[in-house]
């Protein structure tokens, strides 16, 4: 599954330089970063490879590269969009970058989500909090070309109203007809105004209760919303094979050198960091 | 009737490689610790040593080595890439379980993505190894399917002759043919018989360790809990083994200029997989060091076809606590019967 | 052998009887001049402690291990003088409740092992005080009068060669009983205090932090030298720094347990000003 950049540059730990277009605070301590290439040439290798699902190391020079996902979808590749909690020594830095402050990235590493193989199919997107980034790589990778798939579920949850991200395209999703979107907070995190459900993903989502007919399940979130989920969806009678996810495990070279994601088998950024339920199932449990 | 390379002929050979731009590395021991170090002579290789105290890693992948300087202006930021410096060089009496080491990682540093850094010095480099003619008791290359004439890796393998008087002569690739071809009129035919090879014992049976390693159900196994309640977590063992890869991308200057480094790092300190949030895969010594044995005899090999492991013993020979591999599979021998 | 068996006839009634949940001790290593640390939890597996001369590293610091005291159940461990002296240190630094540690006390010279008489860190005090009275002012040991003898650009240069083949393995903080801290100052990131790089400076930085970290607390069992794989003499700076304190502030750590740690503490009536 995994696709190699046969033309990457020589160098693989140097980062390309991007400057920031755009930014916007999308929770307490959640910033998203438009990036634009400045070299076309890094841009047009981007362009060739990027496909949903893949991930970037964003970086401060003098403060060092931190990873995660690419948030924009694969239809849109004028750009980058990143979004990240700030709370290390890199994300701390890149929240006080400024637009038109130059960062780095090295990137797009890791294999992808299939969507082709879901053409026709029907969708269900489960997230929770800060995770909600990689799942909009491919909720607008699918919804940009809205044609190619069944029907459109999205379950998403936070903590608290506030920590909801992406509240404007929540709010675009929510007004689609083409778009079933059912959105939870945890118990308490509700506002007086709050409308949607309250209450843990794992319970919504079998409260919905998702058909598993001709259905691709994509879930990501913290470890523990992972595990509960995957077990509501088997009692909602998901297959495993059809049920993919995103690990986050800590990287730092990103080009399966540097030994630090390696999990069980794999090493996440060469393999991953997209798995399906039944290929997670096959790593050590307590090493993840 | 063999090559071979007298003792008395080797500061000839040092000298005309030397002159032929080859720097000449080697078994050096200074100050109460060895190495494989640069030397100027012939007189500072030191043959006496079962292997030196430092593998022949951090010749390929240092422990620390800047992989790029950035400079940063108001709208502009500059990289500029460092590379190791072009340094043709010949190592000299490397031994036969580090020349296997430095193979056991060509394909991890090069599998699509190639880490120019390593396979530079690879390409730069030449490896004569000399055959083992002793051994200690933490020597195992015979316990990893491999000898103390194993020709892994190395481009010219030697055998001693008995006393010290010299080398048998096999070169092995064309870039040891090349370097031997350079010190040509040092060399002479003779029937001179080599030294017998050290013998090495077999300590563990890998065969039904690799089975046991690979029975899921072993995971769990509370084996590993009691095999590492005394490691005290640091990376004597990882640092001296030649084929651990693990590093870690460090900056140092400020937001002005500075450099990006490349530095050793360690499966077995607790931060090496630690999350930004707190959440810690492999919390514990036990999990780290179950992850360094999986990674060397289960993983690593389910990759690329070879153990990360080549018997050097130096984990086991320098742990604080006297753990380390050999032990370690060892007591997986005994479990697996 | 007379200590060993009396050792393992004392470790199985602490066991058999409940006082302690675990005994740590040696056990033979992977050589006859190794001794490897050991950890029992039954009386049956007494027998395979061994006690004798090569016994030389000091256990203390398993102590701290993250939750071994924290059921309040007693441990009990064999330890040298240094180790008794770690043990009271610790329990100054409040990282330990000395009344939950049985002290198995030990000293050898030459092979002869004996015992100490004691059984808490309290009750070693006598032979600590006589430790600090027969203590040499400046040690015997050659390397160490060279080092003092030297220029300081002699110095300077003899560490710099010495830490070059620092390669940041940490062995020496990690066989540190002292070295306890769940977060290592060189391993905090914001800011970054210390480089992590294994360079020159970055080598100098780390030893040289760590010998002041260890300055009026360090009690010289060399763990950290042992445990180096590059073989620096790391006792010649903590014995430097010792001296130091023993020099400056009568200090010689590790006597009781409410000695306090000499660089962590000030008087108001101190005669240097800055501390206030």
């Amino acid at each position: 599954m995994t696709e190699h950049i046969q033309n990457a540059p020589q160098n693989i730990y140097k980062p390309a330089i991007m400057k920031i277009v755009a930014k916007h605070d999308e929770a307490p301590g959640v910033r998203t970063l438009k990036l634009e290439f400045q070299n076309p040439a890094e841009h047009e290798l981007f362009k060739a490879t990027y496909r949903t699902g893949m991930f970037g190391l964003y970086g401060i020079y003098g403060e060092g590269e931190s990873t995660f996902c690419v948030a924009s979808p694969e239809t849109r590749k004028e750009y980058i969009e990143c979004t990240f909690r700030q709370s290390g020594r890199v994300t701390s830095a890149l929240a006080n970058a400024d637009i038109g402050d130059l960062i780095t990235f090295r990137g797009p590493y890791g294999n992808r989500f299939p969507i082709e193989e879901f053409h026709g199919k029907n969708l269900l997107f489960i997230s929770g909090g800060i995770a909600l980034p990689p799942t909009r790589s491919v909720i607008w990778s699918c919804l940009d070309q809205r044609e190619k798939f069944g029907k459109v579920t999205i379950v998403y949850g936070a903590r608290t109203v506030a920590d909801l991200v992406y509240k404007h395209e929540l709010e675009e999703w929510q007004e689609r007809a083409d778009v079933d979107l059912v959105l939870t907070v945890d118990p308490g995190g509700e506002s007086p105004d709050w409308k949607h459900k309250v209450g843990f993903v794992p319970t919504v989502l079998e409260e919905a209760a998702p058909s598993p007919e001709n259905c691709v399940a994509v879930i990501c979130g913290p470890p523990i919303m992972i595990k509960f989920t995957l077990i509501s969806l088997k009692k909602l009678g998901f297959d495993e094979a059809n049920v993919y996810t995103t690990l986050e495990n800590r990287m730092k070279c990103g080009v399966g050198k540097c030994g630090r994601c390696n999990v069980g088998s794999v090493y996440v950024c060469k393999e991953g960091p997209v798995f399906t339920a039944t290929e997670v199932s096959r790593m050590p449990a307590a090493d993840l | 009737m063999t090559k071979i390379l007298f003792t008395d002929k080797l500061h000839n050979c040092v000298e005309k490689w030397q002159s032929a731009g080859l720097t000449v590395i080697g078994p050096v021991q200074k100050a109460n610790s060895s190495s494989y170090a640069t030397v100027k002579n012939a007189g500072e290789l030191d043959f006496n040593m079962v292997l030196p105290d430092r593998s022949i890693k951090e010749l390929f992948f240092p422990q620390t080595e800047p992989i790029l300087h950035y400079s940063i202006k108001k709208q502009e930021i500059n990289t500029r890439e460092s590379l190791p410096p072009n340094e043709p060089r010949i190592i000299f009496g490397a031994r036969a379980c580090d020349a296997s080491g430095l193979a056991i990682d060509d394909p991890l540093f090069g599998w699509d993505y190639k880490d120019e850094y390593w396979f530079q010095r690879r390409n730069e480099s030449v490896i004569v190894t000399i055959a083992c003619t002793k051994a200690d008791d933490f020597c195992m290359c015979t316990s990893l399917t491999l000898a103390p004439d194993s020709t892994k890796g190395s481009d010219v393998l030697l055998r001693p002759l008995e006393n010290n008087k010299g080398w048998q002569v096999e070169e092995l690739t064309e870039r040891g043919r090349e370097a031997f071809a350079k010190i040509a009129d040092f060399l002479q035919e003779s029937s001179e018989p080599a030294a017998p090879l050290a013998v090495v014992e077999e300590k563990f049976d890998l065969d039904s360790c690799v089975a046991w390693l690979k029975n899921p159900e072993n995971f769990d196994s509370k084996f590993w809990k009691e095999i590492s309640m005394r490691c005290i977590g640091c990376a004597s063992c990882t640092f001296l083994c030649p084929t651990c890869h693990c590093f870690d991308i460090q900056d140092e200057g400020d937001t002005y200029s500075g450099i990006r480094r490349k530095n050793w790092d360690s499966c077995s300190f607790s931060l090496f997989t630690m999350h930004t949030s707190g959440h810690n895969p492999r919390s514990t010594q036990s999990a780290r060091w179950r992850q360094r044995i999986m990674h060397k005899f289960n993983y690593f090999p389910g990759k690329f076809s070879v153990n990360s492991c080549s018997g050097c013993g130096r984990c086991s020979r320098q742990c604080p606590v006297d753990m380390g591999i050999t032990e370690t599979l060892q007591e997986i021998s005994k479990l697996s019967q | 052998m007379i200590t060993q068996e009396q050792y393992r006839t004392r470790v199985k009634e602490l066991l058999s009887s409940g006082t302690v949940k675990m005994v740590i001790g040696y056990k033979p290593g992977s050589t006859p001049d190794r001794r490897r640390p050991l950890f029992i939890r039954t009386a049956e597996e007494a027998n395979r402690l061994v006690l004798d001369s090569a016994c030389i590293t000091n256990l203390s610091g398993y102590l701290v291990t993250e939750g071994l005291l924290s059921d309040e159940k007693k441990v009990a461990i064999f330890l040298r003088p240094e180790g008794i002296r770690s043990i009271n240190i610790l329990a100054a630094e409040s990282q330990l409740n000395a009344d939950q540690i049985i002290i198995l006390g030990f000293d050898s010279t030459g092979s002869v092992v004996k015992t100490l008489d004691g059984t808490h860190a309290g009750d070693f005090s006598e032979l600590l005080g006589s430790i600090k009275q027969n203590s040499p002012v400046k040690p015997s040991e050659v390397l160490f009068e060279q080092v003092e003898q030297m220029t300081p650009a002699e110095r300077f240069a003899f560490w710099q060669e010495e830490f070059s083949r620092c390669i940041k393995c940490y062995a020496c903080r990690q066989a540190c009983p002292m070295c306890y801290c769940r977060r290592c100052i060189v391993d905090s990131n914001q800011p970054q205090w210390v480089n992590t790089s294994s360079h020159t400076l970055g080598n100098f930085e780390w030893n040289i932090v760590r010998a002041f970290h260890l300055a009026g607390r360090c009690v010289e069992c060399g763990n950290c030298g042992r445990a180096c794989p590059v073989n620096i003499p790391l006792r010649l700076i903590n014995r430097r720094m010792a001296q130091e304190v023993i020099e400056a502030f009568d200090h010689f750590p590790g006597l009781n347990q409410t000695q306090e740690p000499v660089l962590a503490s000030f008087k108001k009536d101190d005669s240097e000003t800055f501390i206030l």
